[in-house]
């Protein structure tokens, strides 16, 4: 299990420690006014980019990104709506690295289950580092 | 029964609200805030989390299909240019396949300008 990593520390197929993920109806109401949307529809269910972000913000927090990392593509299925409060485990590994020129291609997949090991989400994250000094 | 049309939204972007998200979403990293990394970065300013973008699509589509959308949706999107608040723009969704009570969207938000800021698809299981 990684944790406390920096990001050339990593490599294809490595697994993230396991971590709970809840949120609150406040923490969702953050969210969504931060984001412009309604409050309407969210009042039991979590949005199910609000999931995403925080797995994003969990990986930002277990590796140290390096500079000119960038947010490149993002992929979400819902298997069921997450209900505010419940606690969910999330799983993340590693799901493809490559490198081509200085410039570095990740791809993180993450599950999110529930208390009985049933698939709420499953979302894939990918993001680029450039070398340092190169835009991109 | 068929897939309905997905009304597209246009916001304006001011660095405020990537400031909101980036205590909501958990984001601090500098280059979307008003920082020196942020300007000496590869844009020249802050650009707006490419989450927020997606929140639009994400908002559409639950708009039109309501709890269906965090039931059943998914979406798979690239972001092809950065947002520089402050900036309009304008999440679309255009219905591509309608198959068995599922519905495909072509996705995109794109700037004031026209430029292409992020494209993709969507599914839902409406019916």
């Amino acid at each position: 299990m990684k944790t406390d990593l920096q990001f050339s520390d990593l490599r294809k197929d490595d697994t993230f420690a396991e971590f709970p993920l809840s949120v609150t109806l406040e923490e969702v109401q953050a969210y969504l006014e931060s984001t412009g949307e309604s409050v309407a529809l969210w009042a039991e269910h979590v949005p199910p980019l609000f999931l995403d972000a925080l797995v994003v913000a969990e990986l930002l927090s277990q590796v140290k990104i390096p500079k000119g990392v960038m947010h490149t593509g993002q992929e979400h299925e819902s298997h069921r709506a997450a209900r505010i409060g419940e606690t969910l485990t999330v799983r993340m590994r590693v799901a493809s690295l490559s490198e081509r020129r200085g410039v570095t291609l990740a791809a993180f997949e993450a599950d999110a289950r529930d208390a009985s090991d049933a698939p709420v989400a499953t979302m894939r994250i990918s993001v680029m580092v450039a070398p340092d000094g190169v835009t991109v | 029964m068929s897939a309905p049309a997905v009304a597209p939204i246009t916001r304006r972007i001011e660095q405020a609200q990537v400031d909101r998200y980036a205590v909501a979403g958990r984001d601090p990293n500098p280059i979307h805030r008003e920082t020196p990394e942020a300007y000496a970065g590869p844009f020249g300013r802050p650009a707006a989390h490419g989450m927020i973008l997606l929140a639009m699509v994400s908002e559409a589509m639950g708009a039109t299909f309501g709890l269906a959308w965090a039931e059943s949706g998914t979406f798979k999107v690239r972001w092809r240019a950065p947002a520089l608040p402050p900036v309009g723009v304008t999440a679309s969704a255009t219905l591509r396949k309608d198959v068995d009570g599922v519905a495909t969207y072509d996705v995109a938000v794109e700037d004031e300008h026209g430029e292409t800021l992020l494209t993709g698809t969507t599914t839902v299981r409406y019916a």
